[in-house]
């Protein structure tokens, strides 16, 4: 059993350390998310047979504790001790090179509706149908907020706002 | 209260007959223009079809002039990479799509305010290929085999610029 959570960590922690990240923009909430989603997991009654849906399930929990946080009262009350939200894409450490982080910037700040999509679509290579069920939308919807989410990226970039 | 005079007491109620001749005119013409519009439109969409085709021949002459002068394009509405007829034929092959993870990739393009991402990986064997997966904001999935030994190395096209970039990665 020990053998199968530790597996589970290694092969997801650090991609939903980045998801939650994007979603933070603070290592220490970033963490604090990821092992709240593996808590979950193994308090999860109905045991998930398919890796697919493993991993849909884990990121769709690690976003959904996130945005939690996020709405919380006291999260919107106090501010993270020694830690800058500027340069947070320099703190995602993705298993390849990308040479555009003033990019992966404009789309860290982007509204959640469309940085989670832009996110998951451009920087973990998922498919439109599989975001849509990890976000529980329609791919229409899902398709929407890539376009529309391009557009602001392409604002911020250019007029530095989104 | 007096007593209601009813009239045709027992049959059909005789309901005022209110002219609506205009009404029908109206919409007869309306019909009869929309009809004439789409058929309009239907001629002009040819017409452009002809045009488009033209278009493409003219450009295939153009392009044996100016091979390799391609870049990124939309599709329709959505975005794209344009591909060159000519490129096409001469150093890239359309091949199925193997899903590849950018983990396994050599190289990896992701281009957000274009609408789209690239993978490369160098082929294994003899002749020097690289194998390009395009993933479209649209869904749509495309992939290629480039032969580098015939791509120029002042390429301007988008996949073939990729492919040289993937070979000096791998």
């Amino acid at each position: 059993m020990e053998q199968k959570w530790s597996y589970l960590v290694e092969e997801y922690r650090a991609m939903l350390y980045r998801i939650a990240f994007s979603n933070m923009k603070n290592r220490a909430d970033a963490e604090d998310a990821v092992q709240e989603a593996f808590l979950r997991y193994m308090k999860e009654e109905k045991p998930i047979q398919n890796k697919e849906h493993e991993k849909a399930w884990l990121i769709r929990t690690t976003i959904h504790i996130c945005l939690d946080i996020l709405k919380s009262g006291w999260y919107q009350k106090t501010v993270p001790w020694n830690e800058s939200f500027e340069n947070a894409a320099k703190h995602i450490y993705l298993p390849y090179q990308v040479r555009d982080d003033e990019t992966l910037e404009a789309v860290l700040q982007l509204p959640v509706h469309y940085r989670n999509p832009i996110y998951l679509f451009y920087y973990e290579d998922y498919t439109i149908h599989e975001i849509a069920g990890i976000l529980n939308e329609k791919e229409g919807t899902i398709k929407t907020r890539l376009r529309r989410g391009r557009e602001e990226v392409k604002k911020i970039l250019t007029e530095g706002r989104p | 209260m007096g007593i209601q005079e009813v009239q045709n007491q027992g049959g059909t109620p005789a309901y005022q007959k209110k002219k609506k001749a205009g009404r029908t005119e109206g919409f007869q013409e309306s019909f009869l223009q929309n009809l004439k519009n789409r058929d309009r439109a239907k001629n002009a969409d040819t017409a452009v079809d002809t045009e488009a085709k033209q278009a493409v021949t003219d450009t295939r002459g153009e392009v044996k002039t100016n091979a390799g002068k391609v870049g990124m394009g939309r599709i329709g509405a959505a975005p794209g990479i344009r591909v060159n007829a000519a490129a096409t034929q001469e150093t890239l092959q359309a091949v199925e799509v193997r899903h590849m993870s950018y983990e396994e990739s050599d190289h990896v393009r992701i281009a957000v305010t274009e609408g789209y991402t690239l993978k490369g990986k160098r082929e294994e064997g003899g002749d020097a290929r690289v194998y390009v997966e395009a993933k479209y904001e649209d869904g749509r999935v495309e992939a290629y085999q480039v032969d580098m030994a015939k791509v120029p190395e002042q390429s301007e096209h988008v996949i073939e610029r990729f492919a040289l970039e993937t070979m000096q990665e791998a």
